[in-house]
């Protein structure tokens, strides 16, 4: 069946020949001074209707570029130089604005990156979805379905379709008079108890307003019993269409927002981050465009809510024969929703083809290199390589420190049910960040806390750091209490302990030279003169692999990978024994994200350095940690060895967290 | 959860396998250091951008010219601006005294040559006072918050309440007697400290709260070293912007209170003095009034236009990366 | 929302009391003495002196007087002016001149000062915008009482195009040149303001996000990039219409309009203390009053302060 159903949908796509074809595409971006820059260069693909295709690469490659190029949408400076884009036929380059507003909307629609600023904040949720309904004469008491969408449902259920009125939207009015005809249906055909109860609840649940079509309710309907025309006849007589609000609950309840219909009267900061990307898929599939537009959608959310915004994304564009342009940073989540993978690097496409081929056997070195980097595909392979019964170290960079001599060895930091508690604004009961939590650090080794956001793993962070105080228990120091130290002993106690922010960005002051930034540790603790402290950035630089020439320079001049080493170079200007990274390496790409995790790696093989590493990504633990502890609402849920924990998880929201890990599930190759 | 059974598909036309040519796609170092530019500090590059505005240009120059008026006034004139006869009552220009006489019979060029100095050093008196003020108090209260910033907000609250006009006026009506052009500036740095100290208020809080002050502390900086070292430094740039606007705005509410006869004494040579002179006659000599007006409007506009030029040039958003 | 306003209300008590008391000792207590002032260049009658000293409670400690002022204040009994007028009287006949300039003066910059910002804001860089914006640099440089003579001198007196000064009729043709005046300094802030905050709206992700809806250039102007920068111009002009209240002592002497402005003017150079502090106290309610307006107008307007 569904064999027959894929190759019925690869004739339809051959049929009618792809949708979006880019074909040497180059775009410019126009400097201060009047220099062009190359953005994109020569890059063609390809996408059919009802497929997702993906564009893989770094910041900076231009796959960003490429797709607002598609929408007419491109910003500042950046226009098109050369090549040509067709949508269904239709070239759009040279197109004017109001042409493209003609497209934009119902052809082609955009989930764009960052929830947190692509809403507007003074608009209802619900009004900015009507927006987008209204700018496209939107009919919402009926369904938009594409021909592909048609014949897959086709497919799937058998119903005869009968034009339009099929397509009918049940309204919220007419919803309980619907299901007092539909308990009526299932009682005089004799289906009581149990069996009519389900069937109710599934009505219950299924049955949105402003979403569900009149053939769907019958074909429910049908397949709860009913005949076929008392079916059919309730479907007709209770579903007759929807009003603006009721498709705009139904929108936003088809992109998986609870509660609709109140929500669609909130404002965008009433919203978390996850929900407002939802209500932007909402936005993007508003009019049923024909392709959409994924930029990076949910980069910026928790592992679990991006993998469910996406499984929620993939099932809704199946079933609307949407095809899908997703432009994403990680291979391995492109490989794991995309059929077709395109990857780009510094504004050229370097490689393209069937996503698991490309995965499988990659062949430009760029493509390599990035499979090479990308950790969900890293533990993958140990995963395989522990299948096949070999020695996973040499997989690892990171020497494993055995479970032996973990037993053996002395803590260095201990956490003991450790508590901090904080006062909500304008609530009377404390808010309880960290509770009750224990583990300790053994000497030389990483532990690393995994948790999402809220989960209280950076409070943890800072409390080990005598940034923050425990409201109770202890965090304790080579056997001393750190909330104890003060003066002198503090100032000692910094020296030991050094922490590596999240946020290349923010963690170096934008006024000092690279140079003052590293030496800032050796000023404030007193050691050595100007020219001994010069010799010592020099090796620092040196062992975070940096040319000594930056030292002349300012963070805004470096990139976020090498601003991060920087942060390390002065975390480690000190010698300290631990040190603790707090999401250390969370907002960099693959690559340098690799090359960071080695960099950590070496200096703690060199230095026998310990580390707590906290982190959101599963992944990244498997390249670095020795233990893992996992941490939600504040809780710790589970403590285990890296492999335990990987191999065996005792608690549901370890695996969770583990199946959400992009291309977690996929074959890999065994080259 | 979707099923990965793209081996089941047929490679559609137009997405077969593609490989780039490497050499046309040649591999660079991962992160490797961008060396083309030269290195800049936040100065040396707001800086370069200044040199490019012609906002700032133009000020400058027109800057450079009102600040040797005010020092080297001798060098234009020879004439003294008290010396005053009455015979010369409103006659028209003349040779050596290009814009004439006012009614006291006083050489107009000379007294608006000369009227640079006072209104130079008020506005830049009263600058330098309330940038000292109102970033101490702001900084403060920034960066303590708690009740200590909670009560300077009060304070600044209540200041920011009175009219900066009619403030001014009932201390300055108290001081009529003395002829001292302090006055002028405490009671102008009384009045207008509280803009300064809201935005320096502002900005130490946005500054504090950056990560690499955490980041110091935990290096083993204590919060007054990174108040100094980063906190200030940081938070410099809107502070420097609206000195710069506000210098020519001080120096028009000096000419205001001067043209309100609450100011300057007449005895100090001042460009809203000799407006206030002028008034009287504006039906029969506009031209006496003119020219201090000029004078005045012309210094104002190029701080003002320094002012957005700096502001262009220290906008932190040109900076992030 | 009700708690929001609650807030606000309760936070501006301390001010409005803290400022009077500020203006109250600044007129009262500062060395200078009031009475003597009154006598001017006359040698002092010290029994007069006395007398007047006592009916204004000058003869009892600062605090004290403060106070009973206070709570004649409540009642809105402000006394006698030192010439023996009821204080409430003066100003009552000068409020209703001041209402009307401001008024004028309001309207002329909100809607010069918005339209000229948004056409400049739309279309950078075109020679319109850089005229646009140099005028509005000019207006902010040269001082109120440099345009008022300017103009009264060559509209006025000419070119005859307007009244060179304002009669006691205070009729719209007369006020109107002065309320230009009035305003322009603001309309070239606000013009200014809107420009800027369009410019950086314009660049606001939710703004492509709108183009990417499909919607038309105009609805995303209107929308989203308008009715988002319009937010601080209206909380600028709002705080701006307090000030206006205040009277503009400049523009009101220039075109000698007999507004709150001018008698305050008059009544510290004549050293009418009770005046003074009287006036400022209830320009000090207008101006609070204002900007609780402002407060909620904004509330209302950008949904998320309401949840601060």
């Amino acid at each position: 069946m569904e064999n027959t159903n894929d190759a019925k949908i690869v004739e339809m796509q051959k049929a009618h020949g792809p949708l979006l074809e880019v074909k040497n595409l180059a775009i410019d971006f126009t400097t201060d001074d009047k220099r062009a820059v190359h953005a994109v260069r020569n890059a063609s693909f390809s996408v059919y209707p009802g497929q997702w295709v993906a564009i893989v690469g770094e910041s900076g490659s231009g796959k960003s570029t490429s797709a607002m190029a598609v929408l007419g949408l491109l910003p500042g400076t950046g226009h098109v130089v050369g090549g040509s884009i067709k949508l269904d036929g239709q070239e759009l380059t040279g197109l004017k604005q109001k042409d493209f507003d003609k497209l934009r909307g119902d052809k082609m629609g955009l989930v764009p990156q960052d929830p947190m600023s692509n809403l507007n904040p003074v608009y209802r949720i619900g009004t900015q979805v009507k927006e987008a309904l209204k700018a496209n004469n939107m009919d919402v008491a009926h369904e938009k379905r594409s021909a592909l969408a048609k014949a897959l449902a086709g497919e799937e259920a058998d119903v005869q379709l009968k034009g339009n009125d099929d397509e009918t939207f049940i309204g919220s009015a007419e919803l309980p008079a619907l299901m007092d005809a539909a308990r009526k249906a299932l009682a005089e055909a004799g289906i009581t108890g149990e069996a009519a109860e389900k069937s109710v609840k599934y009505f219950e649940s299924e049955w949105v307003p402003g979403s569900e079509t009149r053939w769907r309710v019958a074909d429910d309907l049908i397949k709860a019993g009913v005949s076929d025309d008392k079916a059919w006849a309730i479907a007709k007589a209770h579903v007759t269409g929807s009003t603006m609000d009721d498709r705009i609950a139904g929108l936003l309840s088809e992109a998986g927002l609870p509660d609709a219909a109140t929500r669609a009267r909130q404002y965008p900061h009433e919203f978390s981050g996850g929900m407002r990307q939802r209500a932007l898929i909402a936005i993007g599939l508003a009019c049923r465009p024909d392709l959409l537009i994924a930029d990076e959608p949910t980069s910026a959310l928790d592992v679990t809510v991006q993998k469910k915004i996406l499984d929620h994304l993939h099932m809704l564009t199946d079933s609307l024969g949407t095809a899908v342009l997703f432009i994403t940073h990680d291979l391995g989540l492109a490989a794991e929703r995309a059929q077709h993978i395109v990857v780009m690097y510094k504004g050229q496409v370097v490689e393209s083809g069937p996503s698991l081929e490309v995965l499988q056997h990659p062949q430009h070195p760029y493509t390599k290199r990035l499979v090479a980097a990308a950790p969900s595909l890293a533990s993958q392979r140990i995963i395989s390589a522990h299948e096949r019964g070999e020695n996973t170290d040499a997989l690892l960079e990171h020497h494993v420190v055995g479970e032996d001599r973990l037993e053996k060895s002395e803590n260095i930091i201990v956490v003991d049910h450790l508590t901090k508690e904080f006062k909500l604004p304008r609530k009377k009961e404390m808010f309880k960040a960290v509770d009750d939590v224990s583990f300790s650090v053994k000497r030389g080794s990483t532990l690393a806390i995994v948790g999402e956001s809220g989960s209280g793993k950076s409070t943890v962070a800072n409390m080990v750091l005598k940034l923050l105080e425990p409201t109770s228990g202890k965090a304790l120091y080579e056997g001393e209490d750190i909330s104890t130290f003060t003066g002198a002993k503090l100032l000692e106690f910094r020296r030991h302990v050094q922490p590596v922010f999240q946020n290349p960005y923010g963690s170096l002051d934008p006024m000092y030279s690279i140079y003052r930034s590293i030496e800032e540790p050796l000023r404030i603790h007193r050691i050595g003169d100007n020219k001994s402290r010069a010799k010592r950035v020099r090796e620092l630089l040196d062992m975070v692999e940096l040319p000594e020439s930056v030292m002349t320079r300012y963070p805004n001049e470096l990139s976020g990978g090498q601003r991060q080493r920087i942060a390390i170079a002065r975390a480690m200007a000190l010698n300290p024994d631990v040190i603790v990274c707090d999401e250390a390496v969370s907002a960099l790409d693959v690559l340098v994200q690799d090359q960071v995790l080695r960099l950590l790696n070496d200096l703690q093989a060199e230095k026998g350095l310990s580390y707590l590493f906290i982190t959101h990504d599963l992944a990244v633990v498997r390249q670095i940690a020795d233990e893992v502890v996992v941490m939600q609402h504040g809780r710790l849920v589970e403590h285990a060895t890296t492999d335990e924990v990987f191999n065996n998880p005792k608690k549901q929201y370890t695996r969770d967290l583990l199946d959400a890990i992009p291309g977690g599930k996929l074959q890999l190759g065994l080259d | 959860m979707t099923d990965n059974n793209q081996n089941l598909y047929e490679t559609l036309p137009g997405q077969e396998r593609y490989v780039a040519p490497i050499e046309e796609t040649p591999l660079q170092a991962v992160d490797k250091v961008d060396d083309s530019a030269p290195a800049t500090s936040m100065w040396a590059d707001a800086w370069r951008t200044l040199r490019k505005n012609p906002l700032f240009i133009i000020s400058g120059l027109l800057i450079i010219c009102v600040v040797f008026v005010a020092l080297f006034p001798g060098v234009l004139t020879k004439q003294d601006p008290n010396y005053c006869n009455l015979d010369n009552s409103l006659s028209d220009p003349a040779a050596g005294h290009p814009f004439g006489y006012d009614m006291q019979g006083c050489d107009v060029f000379a007294r608006t040559v000369y009227g640079t100095r006072t209104s130079l050093s008020v506005g830049l008196l009263t600058t330098i006072i309330v940038v000292l003020i109102g970033t101490l108090i702001g900084a403060v209260a920034g960066f303590f918050g708690g009740w200590v910033d909670a009560l300077l907000s009060r304070i600044i609250d209540i200041f920011y309440s009175i009219p900066f006009l009619l403030g001014a006026i009932v201390v300055l009506q108290m001081f009529r007697t003395s002829s001292s052009i302090w006055k002028v500036v405490l009671v102008l740095a009384l009045f207008g400290w509280v803009s300064t100290a809201r935005i320096a208020r502002g900005s130490v809080m946005e500054a504090k709260n950056l990560e690499f002050n955490t980041a110091s502390t935990a290096l083993g900086s204590t919060p007054i070293r990174n108040l100094f070292s980063h906190i200030i430094p940081n938070a410099l740039a809107p502070i420097i912007v609206i000195g710069t606007t506000s210098l020519g705005s001080y120096i028009v509410s000096e000419a205001t209170l001067s043209f309100l006869g609450v100011g300057l004494p007449t005895t100090t040579v001042s460009w809203g003095g000799d407006i206030s002179q002028a008034q009287v006659n504006l039906m029969t000599n506009p031209m006496v009034l003119f020219y201090p007006s000029m004078a005045l409007a012309i210094t104002v506009l190029s701080f003002i236009m320094m002012g957005d030029a700096v502001k262009d040039a220290l906008d932190p958003k040109s900076r992030t990366a | 929302m009700g708690k929001y306003l609650l807030r606000r209300i309760l936070q501006m008590i301390p001010v409005v009391l803290g400022a009077t008391l500020l203006v109250y000792a600044l007129v009262f207590a500062l060395p200078g003495d009031p009475v003597k002032a009154m006598f001017g260049d006359k040698p002092v009658n010290e029994a007069v002196a006395a007398q007047i000293r006592a009916e204004y409670n000058l003869d009892k400690p600062f605090i004290i007087q403060y106070l009973l002022f206070l709570r004649n204040a409540f009642t809105l009994n402000f006394g006698n002016t030192f010439a023996g007028q009821p204080v409430i009287g003066e100003i009552a006949r000068a409020f209703p001149v001041t209402i009307k300039l401001a008024v004028m003066a309001f309207c002329f910059e909100a809607i010069f000062g918005v339209v000229f910002g948004i056409i400049s804001g739309l279309k950078k860089g075109k020679w319109y915008d850089s005229v646009i914006l140099i005028v509005s640099l000019l207006l902010i440089s040269v001082p109120t009482f440099v345009t008022g003579f300017a103009g009264q001198y060559f509209l006025g007196v000419q070119w005859s195009l307007i009244p060179v000064t304002v009669s006691s009729n205070t009729t719209f043709t007369e006020m109107l040149f002065p309320a230009m005046v009035l305003g322009s300094v603001s309309m070239a802030y606000i013009i200014r303001l809107t420009r800027s905050e369009i410019s950086s709206n314009i660049a606001q992700d939710y703004v492509r996000t709108a183009r990417a809806k499909g919607m038309s250039n105009g609805s995303v102007m209107m929308r989203h990039v308008l009715r988002n920068s319009l937010i601080p111009v209206v909380t600028y002009l709002g705080q701006d219409l307090g000030a206006l209240m205040g009277g503009a002592m400049i523009t009101e002497q220039i075109f000698n309009i007999h507004g709150v402005g001018f008698l305050t003017y008059q009544s510290i150079l004549k050293g009418e203390g009770n005046l003074v502090v009287s006036i400022v106290t209830i320009l000090l309610l207008v101006f609070v009053i204002c900007n609780l307006i402002v407060d909620m107008l904004y509330a209302a307007l950008d949904p998320r302060i309401r949840y601060e």
